[in-house]
Formats: structure tokens, C-alpha cells, sequence
């Protein structure tokens, strides 16, 4: 056991080399518990460290001190947590990141609990950047980032770790809760086919029991696809079969929902929304069922397309269930601002002509786009062959799937076809 | 509070940027625990989103605003309105909103700018794009103008009036994008596609 003042000593002479941070971090760990006995006066020995220098003794003594109880001094807690981040060295704090990440789940915690979650947003966004070794690591703060900008209302501050490919993961709860809130995220920023594929993850990860965040995501990733699908397909065959098997019980409305949208028709839909209405409510979807119902408008107009080459007003706000002609006018012009159709309205005799997308994909734009494209397909498939190799030379598959072609050679002679198993 | 990357943005007319800069620096005094809401320039927050045409982020602006800011400077309820009728998409009321208010001396200039320039020929090529022929009654109300100036707007873009009906003939005009490619570009592509053959 050392005095708190020799720690200081300590920490203050032996954070410049490597090999010094490595003693210094043997010491730390074995007066952890010591530190933690004398936590509530260690406030005052911080001011005699610089965090840009000895980031791993501050990190230490500075845990130390957030577990103990703060009471009215939550502030400056918080002040002192945040400003350690942002002047960190990169290199000492990974040198005990549980520690790092336990200091900025306080400052997490401490700013909800202020009812200021803002006060968090950057700090975290800086503290994700230091810890994750290259920005295709998730690591364990992305989603307490995130729910900091989900709570703080700064979506767009989320976008700028959601525009990351995520290789890297170690906990599944934290890519699982990284999709859920990130899909948040580009919902509200009408982002919906980052959502849709955020949502996609999380339900097609593999689980052996269902979890709330999946079943969350189930629902919105139903509303979602409607809204920017206009239909919600199944899931793949590598989806958990715990999804499929459970999705009928908690999301049975919302596949009502989407058997309503797939007739096409505005009253059925609205009928099956005031059905559902408070079950809606409960989960907090309200606002998307209803974008569900406005694009179904969209949707309805968007198959005249296919099948007219011109069309009156009159005869678009008949079929689709607008009541006047502008309305229907209104909506085809919101359509060709999104790019969501092309065609050219013709007040003077009240018609729509509709035409094939005009894009001739020989612009130099064009050519830009498919060559990024190509050029991203080209890095993920070498990833993906990697990982591929990987796996196939990794010695725990090889047993468990020696293992498992035995049991399948057997169950080949099972006389009980198979789908009578399921 | 540091206020200078806004003041050198509004000096510089760099419009787009204001709600970056903006946004960076409510997060960085947040985490500073400056008390910064009391004298934070919501307005020109709010209109820098409308003007980048980000009205989901001027939404969440809006929604995380103390009460009392909302309720008590009418300027910054004032650009709501104009957000909300972004919002809404009703196109004639957005510019009704922005005649509707008498802003102060540091708003107008980014009303006017956004209103004026931006708005306008967002607008326009909007309907450009959109319509053959329309009434010169809902161009002036798309174009927040007189009937007059309407019309005089889009014969200088080359429309045809018919004085008769009352109704413009959109005339399009050619867009020309780049089409010439530099020969590294097709070498590359060329690249791929042998890459992918063999």
C-alpha cells in the first residue's frame, strides 16, 4: 500500500517511455484497491496531475473517484470527465480501456442524470475516436453515444460515426444496441435506407434467445420498408429461427399492418392503424405508422406509372383516394422533387405524362458514382475473403464442424422427412 | 463564447456553413458546462439549417429549444414558421412566413438571402422540371410574387405566356452535364471489366 502522494509521485515520473507506463500501469493495478478505499479525498490530487501527460494515473485515480458518490458536485464531475477526454493520449488510455470506458459511461450517466445529455455528445464522440483502433471497430461506447444524440435531439452528430463500415465486434449486445439506436437515428433524419440496413443487422444477427432490441427493430424495420419499399419482404434463411418463430407473437399487428398496405387501399390501412392505435402508441411508432400511410399514397400513384403513359388529375385522385384534383396535383409534385417519379404535370388540360427515368449513365457524375461503388464492392469482397479464410483455418470450427458432419450423416438415415421436425 | 467561425461566415456570405459551425459549437460549450442556451443565437441556428435544406436537424433544433426561448423571442417562433411550412411543403406560405415577420437587422439578411436566391430558384427549377403548362396565378404563389412579376420572371427564362388562358408553357432547357472522360477513368473501368472476365 502506497500513500495517495507517492502515487502522485509515481504517475508524475513514470509516464513519458513505454516501459515506464508499463511499470507505472503494474503499480496502478496493485494499488486499486487502495485508491478505492481513499476515493472521496482524491478529488484535490487531480489538479496535480496534467491529463495531456499522465493520462494513465489520471485515468486510475480519476475512476477512482467517479465511483464515489458526488451529491451537488455532479458538475464539476462532469467537467473534469469530459476535459480528460478530450486532452488524453490516445496511447496510455488504451492501455486500460475498461477503465476509459467505465469513467465515460459515468459521464454518460451523470449527464442524463443532470437531465443534459448535450453535455455529453461531444466528449463521447472524441472518446469512441480514442478508443477504437481504426474506425471499423465498434467498440463499446458507440451506443452510449448514441443515445446521447438521440436524447440531446443532435441526430445529426450521431451520422458521423454511423458513416463508418463496422468490421470489428466484440460484444454482440453492443452491435445489436449500436444498430437499434443508430436506426434511430437515420429515421429521424428520413435516412431510411441506412435504417433499413442498421435494422437488417440487428434482426439477422445470430441469437439464441430473443431480445427486446430485436423485437424493437423487428417493428420498425416493418414501417421502414413499407415507407421506402412500399412492401416488407422476409428475412433470409440465415435469420435466427428464434425471429421467425417469435415474430407472430409480438409483432403480429404489425404484419397486419403490412398485409393492409400490400391491398393498396388508404381506408383499410387507416382502419388497421385505429385498430392498433394504442398497441402503436405503447411502442412509440405512431409517427412512422403514419408516414406508412402517407406513402401509401405514393405508392398508389407510383404503380399508375407503370402502367400509363398519361393520366388525368381527375383520374389519379379517383384511383389513389385523394378528394380534389390539387391534392392530387400537390402529391405528384412532391413525387418528382424526391426523384421518386418523372413526369411532367400539364395544368392547361388538367393531365400527368409519366417518363422512363432520364438518367443515361454517361455523365462524368455517373461514371464517378459506379467507379466508387466498384472500387467499395472490390475492398468488402477482399475483406470478406479474408474473414472467409480466416474462419475456414480457425481450429474451434474445424472441430465443431467435424463434429456436426458426423451427426448429419447419421440423421440421413432418419426415416421422419424433415420440415415434420419443425 | 467564442462566436468568430460564425461572425467570419456571415461577414463571408458562407451561408451553407452556418449550421456546421453552429452545431459544433453549442456541442463544444455543452460539454464545456457553459450555460449557453440563455444567449445562443437560435434564429440564425435555425434559419442556417433551413438554408443548408436540412429541415429534420431545424426540427430537432426546434424540439430541444428551452420552452422559454419558444415562447418568448417571437423571432425565433417566427423562422419556425417558415421550417414548418418547409415542412409541410406548402410551398405559396413559406413565402408568406417570411414576408410575415419584421425581422431584426442580423436575421434579414440570411431571410432574404435564403427567401430571395435560394428559396426562389429552388423553386423554380422545381417547376421547371415538373410542369409544361401552368396558370400564371399558382407560378406567382410557388414564386411568392405578384402575378405580374411572376410572369415576367419566367418569360426572361424563356416561357411563353398565353395572355388568353392565363397559362405558361414551361420551356426547358437543355441540361448539359460533363460528359468527357479523362482516359485514366476508361482505363480503369476497362480494369475491371478484364479483371472480372478472367
Amino acid at each position: 500500500m502506497e500513500s495517495a502522494e507517492a502515487m502522485i509521485a509515481h504517475i508524475q515520473g513514470l509516464s513519458s517511455t513505454p516501459e515506464d507506463l508499463a511499470h507505472l500501469h503494474n503499480l496502478l493495478k496493485q494499488s486499486e484497491d487502495s485508491l478505492e478505499s481513499q476515493a472521496p479525498n482524491l478529488g484535490p490530487l487531480l489538479t496535480q496531475l496534467d491529463p495531456s501527460k499522465h493520462s494513465l494515473g489520471y485515468l486510475y485515480i480519476l475512476e477512482a473517484c467517479a465511483s464515489a458518490t458526488w451529491g451537488e458536485q455532479e458538475n464539476e464531475l462532469v467537467s473534469t470527465i469530459a476535459k480528460f477526454i478530450d486532452s488524453c493520449v490516445t496511447e496510455q488510455i488504451r492501455l486500460a480501456p475498461e477503465k476509459f470506458v467505465s469513467v465515460c459511461r459515468k459521464l454518460k450517466d451523470e449527464t442524463m442524470q443532470l437531465q443534459m445529455p448535450i453535455r455529453g455528445v461531444a466528449p463521447l464522440r472524441t472518446a469512441v475516436r480514442k478508443l477504437q483502433p481504426t474506425s471499423e471497430h465498434l467498440t463499446t461506447l458507440h451506443p452510449d453515444f448514441l443515445v446521447l444524440c438521440l436524447l440531446a435531439k443532435c441526430y445529426k452528430a450521431g451520422l458521423s460515426i454511423l458513416e463508418d463500415d463496422i468490421v470489428e465486434v466484440e460484444q454482440p449486445r453492443d452491435l445489436f444496441l449500436y444498430c437499434y439506436y443508430g436506426g434511430m437515428i437515420c429515421i429521424g433524419l428520413k435516412r431510411f435506407r441506412k435504417a433499413l440496413e442498421l435494422l437488417y443487422y440487428v434482426i439477422t444477427s445470430p441469437m439464441s434467445s430473443m431480445n427486446a432490441i430485436a423485437v424493437e427493430s423487428y417493428k420498425k424495420y416493418i414501417l421502414v420498408s413499407l415507407i421506402h419499399n412500399g412492401q416488407f419482404s422476409n428475412f433470409p434463411k440465415y435469420t435466427s429461427s428464434v425471429i421467425s418463430r417469435n415474430q407472430k407473437n409480438f409483432c403480429q399487428y404489425y404484419n397486419e399492418l403490412a398485409t393492409s398496405y400490400a391491398s393498396g387501399k388508404i381506408s383499410e390501412l387507416q382502419a388497421c392503424l385505429e385498430t392498433y392505435r394504442e398497441k402503436f402508441e405503447t411502442d412509440n411508432n405512431v409517427g412512422l405508422v403514419k408516414q406508412v400511410v402517407s406513402s401509401l399514397y405514393k405508392r398508389n400513384i407510383q404503380r399508375l406509372t407503370q402502367m400509363y403513359l398519361t393520366l388525368s388529375l381527375q383520374d389519379i385522385a379517383n384511383t389513389v383516394q385523394l378528394n380534389t384534383t390539387k391534392e392530387a396535383e400537390m402529391h405528384v409534385l412532391q413525387m418528382i422533387q424526391d426523384g421518386e417519379i418523372f413526369a411532367t404535370i400539364n395544368q392547361k388540360d388538367g393531365m400527368v405524362s409519366f417518363h422512363e427515368d432520364p438518367e443515361q449513365y454517361k455523365s462524368c457524375e455517373m461514371i464517378e458514382h459506379i467507379d466508387s461503388s466498384i472500387q467499395r464492392i472490390m475492398a468488402l469482397s477482399r475483406k470478406v475473403t479474408a474473414m472467409d479464410e480466416q474462419i475456414s483455418s480457425d481450429p474451434i470450427y474445424l472441430a465443431k464442424i467435424g463434429r456436426e458432419r458426423q451427426r448429419f450423416d447419421l440423421e440421413d438415415f432418419d426415416t421422419v422427412p424433415q420440415k415434420f421436425h419443425m | 463564447m467564442d462566436f468568430s467561425p460564425l461572425n467570419e461566415a456571415l461577414v463571408s456570405k458562407s451561408y451553407l456553413k452556418i449550421a456546421d459551425i453552429l452545431d459544433e459549437l453549442m456541442l463544444q460549450a455543452a460539454s464545456e458546462g457553459v450555460a449557453y442556451q440563455d444567449d445562443w443565437p437560435y434564429s440564425i441556428h435555425l434559419l442556417g439549417h433551413i438554408i443548408a435544406d436540412d429541415i429534420n436537424s431545424a426540427r430537432f433544433l426546434w424540439k430541444s429549444m428551452p420552452g422559454v426561448v419558444k415562447e418568448s423571442v417571437a423571432e425565433v417562433a417566427a423562422i419556425w414558421r417558415i421550417g414548418q411550412q418547409l415542412w409541410l411543403r406548402d410551398y405559396a406560405a413559406v413565402h408568406e412566413a417570411v414576408r410575415g415577420f419584421d425581422w431584426s437587422a442580423e436575421v434579414r439578411d440570411l431571410v432574404l438571402a435564403f427567401s430571395g436566391k435560394l428559396y426562389t430558384k429552388r423553386i423554380f427549377q422545381l417547376l421547371l422540371s415538373a410542369y409544361s403548362t401552368i396558370s400564371i396565378g399558382d407560378t406567382a404563389r410557388f414564386l411568392g410574387m405578384t402575378e405580374e412579376d411572376a410572369a415576367n420572371y419566367a418569360q426572361l427564362q424563356g416561357w411563353i405566356m398565353d395572355p388568353a388562358s392565363g397559362m405558361l408553357t414551361v420551356t426547358k432547357q437543355p441540361v448539359v452535364k460533363e460528359q468527357k472522360l479523362d482516359s485514366s477513368k476508361l482505363q480503369r473501368l476497362t480494369e475491371y471489366v478484364f479483371h472480372l472476365e478472367h
